[in-house]
């Protein structure tokens, strides 16, 4: 390696090829649809919003939030932590403290204005769209900037920097989208934006330099009688009263807040929106159905933490020795794992619950919402709305846990190989989804097959899911890891679940459009039961390598 | 899962390896590794970094399979029946992977959940004889710091069958003292059983009744330490393993 910045650069090429094999490929598939450079392949029509949305807006923005995590070393610091999240091992390297934070900030700050500017050149983007060519570009490379030099810092209480960098980077948006909201001009939008990397440089460089000499200033100390109250009663310090009962605990511990906590920051700012929605009825339920949603949309980044084995350790995939060497069954670490993913998702929504109403009270928009929901009453009468609310939370609080839990199969297999396909997979198909999606709906034929070919869509995909099933009993049953009494507790809760989903089902769509096998096979495919059932399989693959 | 009713007499052995093989790739970690050790003793598992030490130890507790051969711990395969075996066994890990973000007394709390056997009393004494913070995060703890509280967990429930793992590497001499210490209290209960790796060959030498030494995955010599050094003519474990192994044993800082 000829220089230190080279050194630096080699890092993230060698740690991330993967990743930036991925984003290549995808520009290569743009560059494919984009008419006019390849002529042999049939235009793709993007005025859509939903296959814009998939095939430029969503990709674009998860390789931001990589980019981020790549570049703010996020994705192996930290971030509750007091100490930065520098990496305390480049410390010890023979090179200033401008060049630990410049050349991270320069070469992210590069990757972002890259990104824009090869997304601007080679999506197709909407007819009647003017895309701005520099500011753009200037804003990822300012977030990005700011997030290094605020993770980076060190800060005197835990948890203190997620809070910094949330309300910092939220600032800095606000601003912008108000800007645009004023339709400020491009070069006012420069002018805004262009010295926010230099100075973020200067707060990054100050911060790694503290970082560098070990300079974290310690809070705790002035909050020790508080947080001794914090701590609990003295029945907290009781026994345990099983090993299971410690491992649910551990585990909520180490991974059930953070689904509560990200929802507890973003809650504010959503609900604060109430204030500005002019006391137009669609707004406020735009804004309530967002709040409603957001535990559901963070649980399935929650879920990339909740399924690693290791999600504190630097190799992340495998199991650390601390828990694969726990008298408990592999079955039971696995339960430990639901029953805090359980808690997590019941803490996320009672803070929705608990919120939605204050929010609405406070802001006053609390009349728009009982006026409609009187109407609905007078409508279809009080019982029938009281159940579809019930109904509706429970779906929702359902469909978090499911985000939570459905990948745990992959991940607990600790195999990086399978765990990076999958979510190239999940890419792939994402990016897939929105020009199908367009496809069929341009094309009225498609529709009729489609609706024709349903129940036979639905019964192969059912055949599936039960061959799979039987498949993982089987394994299940003969490598002892559920005892009997557990496979049939479970596949008689699973019959109970998808029973009681068909009856809702039949209730609300009782209609000669949808026969009574068809809602029994989405019953069926909605019950979580292969991929559930995979976990113990998964973890004892990688727990037993 | 009824392997956990077996029972076992002192004659059995505590940890039987039969013909165990083990593979990374091209890499051959394991060649037919043969091992029996009967209860009640203190087993000094010697070899140079990479020798095998660690898997074989790793394959002892279940946390690999075996490929081909088998292993048994108290009679019972540690990988079909993880719970019988775990419980009877405290593990320091070389990693000594404990979670940062715990304090000292919620380790303690969270460990005793799993052993019946866990001595409270026990385990206050030694908080108090490696000086420990109870209101100490475990990632603000220094290296030895951590090896002795990872040493707490693993004695505090009487453990049948002690396997420490490295537990000197890179620490200083006052925490490998408290090892040693540590191996010697547990080896005065009648029965109870040490498997103790390392590279210190000296500090094998104070403890160990039997050395097993190991050398490219293969065992190269197994028997009572002075049986061992009669054999040889009265020669010190280091000279023993350079005429076993062809070079010196690592130093403490390896």
């Amino acid at each position: 390696m000829r220089s230190p910045a080279a050194a630096i650069a080699w890092e993230f090429r060698q740690r991330h090829h993967w990743g930036l094999i991925a984003l290549a490929g995808y520009l290569l598939v743009l560059a494919v649809i984009r008419p006019g450079i390849f002529e042999a392949v049939p235009r793709v029509n993007f005025d859509d919003s939903w296959s814009f949305a998939f095939v430029v807006v969503v990709p674009l923005t998860v390789t931001f939030l990589y980019f981020v995590a790549v570049f703010s070393f996020g994705l192996a610091g930290d971030l509750a932590a007091r100490q930065s999240i520098y990496p305390a091992r480049m410390f010890t390297l023979p090179v200033t403290n401008a060049a630990l934070a410049g050349w991270p900030m320069l070469y992210g700050s590069g990757a972002m204005v890259l990104l824009w500017l090869a997304t601007r050149l080679l999506a197709v983007w909407p007819s009647g769209i003017v895309v701005p060519s520099v500011w753009p570009a200037l804003l990822a490379a300012a977030l990005l900037a700011w997030t290094q030099a605020l993770t980076w810092m060190p800060y005197p209480l835990p948890g203190l920097r997620v809070i910094v960098a949330v309300l910092g980077l939220a600032t800095m948006d606000a601003v912008v989208l108000l800007a645009i909201q004023f339709r400020a001009p491009e070069s006012m939008m420069v002018a805004i934006l262009a010295p926010q990397v230099p100075l973020a440089y200067l707060v990054a460089r100050a911060a790694v330099a503290r970082a560098r000499r070990g300079d974290v200033p310690d809070w705790r100390g002035r909050l020790a009688r508080r947080r001794r109250i914090a701590d609990g009663p003295p029945a907290r310090r009781d026994r345990f009263p099983s090993p299971a009962r410690a491992q649910a605990w551990f585990e909520w511990r180490q991974l059930g807040r953070s689904l509560p906590g990200w929802v507890a920051i973003l809650l504010p700012f959503e609900l604060a929106l109430l204030f500005v929605t002019g006391g137009f009825p669609e707004l406020v339920f735009l804004i309530l159905l967002g709040v409603l949603l957001t535990p559901v949309f963070m649980a399935t980044f929650g879920a990339a933490t909740v399924r690693r084995s290791n999600p504190h350790g630097s190799d992340s995939h495998g199991v650390p020795p601390f828990i694969a060497a726990r008298p408990l069954t592999t079955a039971a670490l696995v339960a430990a794992k639901l029953k805090a993913t359980l808690w997590s998702t019941l803490a996320a929504w009672l803070l929705v619950v608990v919120a939605i109403p204050l929010g609405l009270m406070i802001s006053g928009t609390a009349p728009v919402v009982v006026e409609r929901a009187r109407r609905l009453s007078e409508a279809i009468g009080t019982p029938r709305v009281a159940v579809i609310v019930l109904l509706l939370f429970a779906g929702l609080i359902a469909s978090t846990w499911k985000q939570l839990v459905q990948s745990l199969y992959i991940g607990l297999t600790g195999r990086e190989w399978l765990i990076k396909g999958s979510v190239f997979g999940t890419l792939a198909l994402l990016f897939l989804i929105g020009p199908i999606a367009q496809w069929i709906i341009e094309h009225r034929e498609v529709q009729g097959g489609l609706w024709d070919a349903l129940p036979s869509m639905l019964a192969l995909l059912v055949g599936v899911k039960m061959a799979a099933a039987a498949w993982i009993v089987t394994r299940l049953y003969h490598t002892h890891l559920l005892s009997d009494r557990a496979l049939v507790t479970g596949a008689v809760w699973w019959c109970v679940s998808v029973l009681t989903l068909y009856g809702l089902f039949a209730w609300f769509f009782s209609s000669p459009f949808f026969p009574r096998y068809v809602l029994m096979l989405i019953a069926i495919l909605a019950v979580p039961l292969a991929r559930l059932s995979a976990a113990p399989l998964a973890l004892a693959w990688n727990r037993h390598r | 899962m009824n392997g956990g009713l077996k029972i076992m007499t002192l004659s059995e052995a505590v940890i039987s390896v039969t013909e165990l093989t083990r593979r990374f790739g091209a890499t051959t970690a394991l060649a037919s590794v043969s091992l029996s050790l009967p209860r009640g003793a203190v087993y000094g598992l010697v070899g140079a970094n990479g020798a095998g030490k660690t898997t074989l130890i790793k394959h002892i507790l279940g946390l690999l399979r075996a490929e081909s051969g088998s292993v048994r711990v108290f009679g019972l395969d540690p990988v079909a029946d993880p719970v019988a075996v775990l419980s009877r066994i405290g593990y320091l890990s070389e990693e000594n992977d404990l979670p940062g973000w715990m304090r000292v007394d919620e380790l303690i709390r969270y460990s005793r959940a799993f052993y019946s056997a866990w001595d409270d009393g026990y385990a206050e004494e030694l908080l108090q004889a490696f000086a420990l913070d109870p209101a100490a995060k475990v990632r603000t703890l220094s290296k030895g710091q951590k090896a002795r509280l990872g040493l707490l967990v693993a004695l505090a429930h009487r453990p049948e069958l002690l396997v420490l793992d490295e537990p000197s590497s890179g620490l200083d001499p006052i925490v490998r003292r408290d090892i040693l210490g540590a191996v010697i209290r547990t080896i005065a209960h009648e029965g109870r059983t040490v498997l103790f790796s390392s590279h210190l060959l000296e500090e094998v030498e104070q403890v160990a009744d039997h050395v097993t030494l190991i050398s490219h995955g293969a065992i190269v010599l197994s028997a009572p330490l002075e049986a061992i050094r009669e054999s040889h003519g009265g020669a010190s474990l280091s000279e023993v393993f350079v005429a076993h192994v062809g070079t010196a044993a690592p130093g403490p800082d390896a």
